[in-house]
């Protein structure tokens, strides 16, 4: 059943007839913020090769005293790198997806991970994306991109999937475009079909307004390029199965330590945490292994 | 192997054609999965009662991750709807066409919430700055940026 949804109006922003000066501030504002975004992709590639966290540390070094210390602690914690990702609004699912399938490679038993990895992938599907309204043609597709990439961990074909390889996929292929979009789906449709359990700190990111659990996927979850917050994460920990760690680099630590935000919704509790870096609107991923 | 975008589409037209269009929609052409072609009217009591339409999506490779863009054709023998979120030139100001486009929508999806956005008008007027836009607008509506803070609709 094709359902309609609900949408804003408003009005085209026309440069061609009108001087800057003439502008109303909200437009101003919106053409900054999409110049800033614009922008960011020719500076940024999606995902970096890894890099020595002290790459991270140089870049306070002569500013915040406060986040230079908790990059210390980072380091004393046994985090020897960083791996960027571009600030496009999907950084955290980007992060996410590559910190999971990394973790599968390098799994002791690969091919245990993946087996059962591809089951809960599967059964979650099954539990979730009918329940949640979601059409087979919308998420059958990035489904397979994304288990697709997964069994090559354990391919006997010659297509292999390193760490390296894994990379390389992330930098320069649709494939995680459908991969990010597959958990941004995921994480819509445990919200979705749990909305008692959510809807108590749902809001809108901006106003503060209070919304239903559906304008919210629509407008915060589904959408590419709309950033992760609490509920977004705790949701996707819960529907992917896996415990998320973020180091939280905020500057505001008064002993200089890091503070990690720990999404613990899986339901085997002694798996290994997956490791990520938040910076005010921004995640990367943070590894002990690295470089 | 054909590309994602591809093999999305492909799917979608093959449910249209096995399921058929929602009410009121039909299917005119969808020869490649470049352009489609589709009518649409409002069934039932509404302003637009006996009127029939005709809605273009143009997709580019990057389909379903970005937005078709979609617009109501206007030639020699019809027009766009007269609605305040729909410009003479077919041009549709809609935020899901743009900066709340999700890949969770589909073009049937889209079909039905632009009749449904028709059946619900309530008075038949362009928008306030229909002549303004309609004069410098590109060909594509998806190089407009529009500023999304009117009604819900």
């Amino acid at each position: 059943m094709v359902q309609q949804t609900a949408f804003l109006s408003g009005y085209p922003i026309l440069l061609d007839d009108m001087e800057m000066k003439d502008l109303p501030r909200a437009q101003l504002y919106a053409m900054n913020q999409a110049s800033i975004r614009s922008s960011i992709p020719s500076e940024q590639p999606l995902m970096s090769e890894p890099a020595p966290i002290s790459t991270l540390r140089a870049e306070y070094e002569n500013g915040s005293s406060s986040f230079v210390a908790q990059i210390d602690d980072l380091v004393r914690q046994g985090f020897t790198s960083i791996i960027r990702t571009r600030g496009d609004g999907d950084c955290f699912y980007r992060s996410l997806a590559f910190a999971y399938i990394e973790q599968l490679i390098r799994a002791e038993e690969p091919e245990l991970a993946v087996v059962t990895a591809l089951s809960g992938l599967e059964s979650q599907k099954e539990k979730l994306m009918k329940d949640a309204g979601f059409q087979e043609i919308v998420y059958d597709l990035p489904y397979g991109v994304f288990t697709d990439l997964i069994k090559r961990i354990i391919s006997q074909s010659g297509d292999l999937l390193t760490s390296a390889g894994l990379l390389e996929t992330f930098q320069d292929s649709e494939a995680p475009q459908y991969i990010v979009m597959y958990l941004r789906l995921l994480t819509s449709a445990q919200i979705r079909t749990a909305p008692e359990e959510f809807e108590e700190f749902i809001m809108h990111p901006d106003t503060g307004m209070k919304m239903t659990v559906t304008e919210f996927c629509e407008n915060f979850v589904d959408p590419m390029g709309k950033e992760a917050d609490h509920v977004q994460i705790t949701a996707l920990s819960r529907a992917l199965q896996v415990r998320i760690h973020i180091a939280y680099l905020d500057g505001h630590s008064p002993d200089g330590k890091v503070k990690f935000v720990e999404f613990d919704q899986a339901p085997d509790s002694r798996s290994e945490p997956l490791l990520l870096l938040y910076r005010p609107g921004h995640y990367d991923i943070i590894d002990k292994n690295g470089v | 192997m054909a590309s994602i975008s591809a093999r999305r589409l492909r799917k979608e037209l093959n449910e249209i054609n096995v399921e058929g269009c929602p009410a009121g929609i039909k299917l005119l052409s969808a020869d490649n999965f470049d352009t489609w072609l589709f009518s649409i009217e409002v069934l039932g009591e509404s302003l637009y009662q006996g009127e029939v339409f005709k809605l273009m999506f143009r997709f580019d490779a990057n389909y379903p991750i970005s937005a078709p863009a979609v617009q109501f054709v206007v030639d020699e023998t019809r027009g766009a709807p007269i609605h305040p979120h729909i410009y003479s030139n077919g041009h549709i100001c809609a935020s899901i066409l743009g900066t709340e486009w999700s890949p969770v929508l589909s073009v049937s999806a889209v079909c039905v919430t632009l009749q449904s956005m028709l059946a619900s008008c309530k008075v038949k007027e362009r928008p306030v700055d229909n002549d303004r836009y309609v004069r410098t607008a590109p060909d594509n509506p998806k190089k407009t940026r529009f500023q999304y803070d009117g009604d819900t609709v």
